[in-house]
């Protein structure tokens, strides 16, 4: 039973990860992620289907409210992991991954609670991806360009639509890549720039950088 | 201008030991280089690129070291020019050892670039520096720790007293000696590295001349240089697609393209490092007073009187020292000088050539230079040792974008009304050779005080002040459609602002004059012969004769066109010397021609004819200091493209001027 749960988990994961990127997820291409034959993935899904946390249509799978509070609750317990190893436990970062792997399932909702609370509620993973919070929460979903935020407003970058390829990997040197939590600071008049807060470091963006960045 | 790899190669061969300090901007970098070097820094460049290297030799227990001071920059991805300056000077080098200057209070960004650097495969020592402000804002770091989970040495330092830097550089030679003994101890995630690991294999077959690991990282982080290096390959065909498979792998796995991947990575490791030695920190609270600087209802207010001051401090002040120079010059060196020439060479036309180049050509060059150059160096230093310049920045972003500029251009723009010159060095702040050629030919239109000289001494006092100040309406109105026009025009587009925010620091006096000279020292060497030897020509044509010949095919333009006495035409070729001396020679002239009572000038030109005058002697031509400075600063081609424009722009402003002031009577 234990084994199985953690597979589910697993499965919501990967679907919850993948329908970034496609929406409907294929079932090729989720057992291409989670390296298992199409036939052993399709009965899976249909056993998650059962359990009313997946629906199928016809381009492939899609997580249902339910599926997707699990999903949630187990990338959160993954990313707190991950913080847990790098900042308490000083594990080497090229192991906190495959550790958080496993620890992720291994986690009750009491211990969960305490290693967030020790580690002083972390917003994100070592990586910069944010955590969902306790109830399966992230952000406000909804996505606009940076540039619409007000001063003292938040967000979490979706995307850096930049056409210039230098513009972007200087943004991404700076730590302004997808996943990462903004602050606006100040907003300069009449369409002028915006001062904002990433990682511990203040930057001033032209509002035609910040318009490029989507966030949510 | 040295070029770097003849630089480089001269530092390498005359030392024991070169060094590169590498770091982010404003850690305290040059404050580090200032202290361990002397005085006998030489200043080079890559050919094309505006961001110069710094390097100069010391000595440490009786080796001799050369330190190369590479420009701050956030990453080695050469993204932007100093990024690619830094990163060419290092591969250039192959430097014994890399110092690497970090920010205490802000040590995950700063290890972002050591990680780099790491990647790289170089013997590094890291300097912990502003240990003193983070202690302030209690941030302490375990330096044993970091030493461990980097594998290289710390030392904590601070900059501004010289604390720690003997230890540094004891460190330095130290890991300079045992290159083959590095051992780093970090790693990126396993998938990464596994995949790394292939990439190294295989390019160790080969001799890139830089190390397998550092490449293979470069190519899956799709750097356009070294893509192109290894494409040369015969094998390089094999090679990229193989990087090309590797980075398929990464992206699926973590669903984001493989450069950012990397880039993510390396974030997080130095994030994780950080907070590893540092514990969670708040993140910096802006601090409060600092943040009036940039909140537009306190900020706005303040930029303009602090343009002000730097106006009115250039303005009245470089006038006024201007003047007493000049007088005591006069007084005291023109006789010596004048009379050392004629007694050598007589008072022909030889004597009287080297005089107009070595009494009125070296007057000419200190007289600008000391009052004007030297006061605004040290205002810009001091703004931008403070951070306020970022502030400046900030605020004016959105009319300089206007002009294909962005922010940092406001205080040369506003410098130029003082004096062209600095104004136009001051324009390295911009980091594109188009925003520096649109901001350089926006400040030879804005009327210098020498020029404003003219206006006043020409229009306001015979003609009245509203046409003097339809004068400044005009040019202004033209410095912003021709900043629009050439935004238009020139090929490329402005890249968009993004710049720090520094908190705000003390600013060290020492430091603030050691850049006002350096950059002065700058200015002299260059300017000062192109001054004399264009005061000499100008001398020699004068003194033949010549320059009347010269003169004559003027005349329809000068007469015709601009409707002026054919005397005033040529008053304006010598105003290339000094903008005033339009005016003083204008006088001079005048009366010699027509008489006495000329100085008062209405009575050989008419109103018209002198606002025609005032706003031609403005607009046209920059004077030599200007174009010794454009020609060092942009090159000569474009010096030269802007000197033309610039009479074009003048003739035909005065020519439709005339028409329209003739037309409707206006004068």
């Amino acid at each position: 039973m234990e084994a199985d749960t953690s597979r589910i988990e697993e499965y919501l994961e990967s679907i919850y990860k993948l329908q970034e990127e496609q929406h409907p997820v294929s079932t090729s291409r989720l057992a291409e992620h989670l390296k298992l034959s199409a036939p052993s993935v399709s009965e899976m899904v249909k056993k998650l289907t059962g359990r009313g946390l997946v629906f199928q249509s016809e381009k492939g799978v899609c997580l249902t409210d339910d599926g997707k509070f699990l999903a949630k609750k187990v990338i959160r317990r993954h990313r707190l992991s991950e913080r847990l190893l790098t900042d308490i436990l000083g594990f080497k970062w090229d192991e906190v991954h495959d550790e958080a792997c496993r620890l992720e399932h291994a986690i009750s909702p009491e211990m969960e609670d305490r290693i967030a609370e020790s580690l002083g509620n972390p917003k994100t993973c070592p990586h910069g991806h944010p955590i969902p919070d306790k109830d399966g929460k992230l952000a406000k979903e909804k996505v606009k360009p940076l540039c619409d935020l007000k001063a003292r407003e938040k967000g979490i970058i979706v995307s850096v639509f930049e056409e210039d390829p230098k513009m972007l990997k200087y943004l991404a040197s700076l730590g302004l890549i997808p996943d990462v939590c903004v602050e606006v600071e100040e907003v300069a008049p009449f369409g002028g720039p915006l001062i904002v807060c990433v990682a511990g470091s203040r930057y001033a963006l032209g509002r035609e950088v910040a318009s490029k960045i989507k966030v949510k | 201008m040295l070029s770097c790899h003849g630089a480089l190669k001269e530092l390498k061969g005359s030392t024991d030991f070169v060094f590169v300090l590498a770091g982010n901007p404003n850690v305290g970098k040059s404050s580090i280089f200032n202290r361990l070097t002397g005085m006998g820094v030489v200043t080079a460049n890559y050919p094309g690129k505006t961001v110069e290297l710094n390097m100069a030799t010391t000595t440490f227990k009786e080796l001799r070291i050369g330190i190369i001071d590479l420009p701050g920059s956030y990453a080695l991805s050469a993204v932007s020019e100093d990024q690619w300056v830094a990163r060419r000077a290092v591969l250039d080098t192959s430097p014994d050892a890399a110092i690497m200057i970090l920010d205490a209070t802000n040590l995950a960004r700063n290890l972002y670039m050591t990680l780099q650097f790491i990647d790289l495969g170089i013997p590094i020592v890291a300097a912990l520096n502003l240990i003193d402000e983070a202690e302030k804002r209690n941030i302490l770091t375990d330096t044993e720790k970091l030493s461990e989970l980097l594998g290289i040495p710390v030392v904590p330092t601070i900059a501004t007293t010289g604390q720690g830097l003997d230890e540094l550089i004891e460190k330095a030679v130290e890991v300079a000696g045992k290159k083959s003994e590095i051992r780093y101890n970090v790693s990126y995630g396993t998938d990464i590295e596994t995949n790394l690991k292939k990439l190294e294999d295989l390019l160790s077959r080969y001799n890139f001349r830089i190390a397998s690991r550092a490449l293979a990282l470069l190519l899956l982080e799709e750097d356009s240089e070294f893509i192109e290096l290894v494409e040369k390959n015969a094998d390089g065909r094999i090679i990229l697609g193989e990087v090309e498979k590797i980075s398929k792998d990464i992206e699926q796995k973590y669903g984001e393209k493989t450069p950012i991947r990397i880039t993510r990575e390396r974030h997080g490791l130095a994030g994780s490092i950080a907070s590893q030695v540092q514990g969670e920190i708040t993140p910096a609270a802006s601090d409060k007073l600092w943040a009036y600087t940039t909140s537009p209802l306190t900020g706005i207010p303040l930029l303009i009187s602090v343009l002000a001051v730097i106006f009115a401090f250039l303005f009245y002040g470089g006038n006024l020292l201007s003047t007493i120079f000049s007088n005591l010059w006069a007084a005291y060196m023109s006789p010596v000088i004048d009379g050392a020439f004629f007694s050598l060479f007589g008072s022909g036309h030889i004597g009287r050539t080297l005089v107009w180049g070595f009494d009125a050509g070296i007057l000419a060059a200190l007289a600008v230079g000391i009052p004007y150059v030297l006061t605004f160096y040290f205002l810009l230093a001091f703004l931008e040792d403070t951070g306020y310049l970022n502030s400046v920045a900030f605020l004016t972003d959105r009319l300089m974008h206007k002009f294909g500029l962005h922010g940092r251009a406001i205080i040369p723009l506003v410098a130029g009304a003082g004096c062209n010159v600095p104004a136009i060095i001051g324009t390295r702040v911009l980091t594109t050779m188009r925003e520096r050629t649109i901001a350089s030919t926006l400040i030879t239109l804005i009327p210098c005080s020498a020029r404003t000289a003219v206006i006043l001494g020409a229009v306001s006092l015979f003609v009245g002040w509203k046409p003097a100040v339809a004068i400044y309406i005009i040019t202004l109105a033209l410095v912003f459609f021709v900043g629009v026009g050439l935004n238009k025009v020139m090929p490329g587009s402005s890249s968009g602002l993004v710049m720090e925010m520094f908190p705000f620091r003390a600013p060290t006096i020492s430091n603030i004059l050691r850049k006002t000279w350096y950059r002065f020292k700058d200015f002299m060497f260059v300017a000062f012969p192109i001054v004399v030897v264009g005061s000499l020509v100008l001398g020699a044509l004068y003194e033949t004769g010549y320059l009347w010949r010269l003169a004559a095919p003027l005349s329809p333009v000068v007469e015709n066109w601009l409707g002026l006495p054919a005397v005033a035409g040529l008053t304006l070729i010598f105003a290339v010397l000094r903008k005033e001396l339009a005016l003083t020679l204008l006088v001079t002239l005048a009366v010699v021609i027509y008489g006495g009572g000329a100085n008062n000038l209405l009575r050989f030109m008419t109103p018209t004819q002198l606002f025609v005058y005032a706003l031609v002697n403005t607009i046209y031509f920059p004077c030599v200091a200007t174009i010794a400075v454009l020609g060092r600063e942009l090159g000569w081609r474009r010096a030269i493209s802007i000197m033309v424009f610039t009479i074009v722009l003048a003739i035909l402003m005065g020519g439709i001027a005339l028409r329209i002031i003739s037309y409707f009577h206006l004068l």
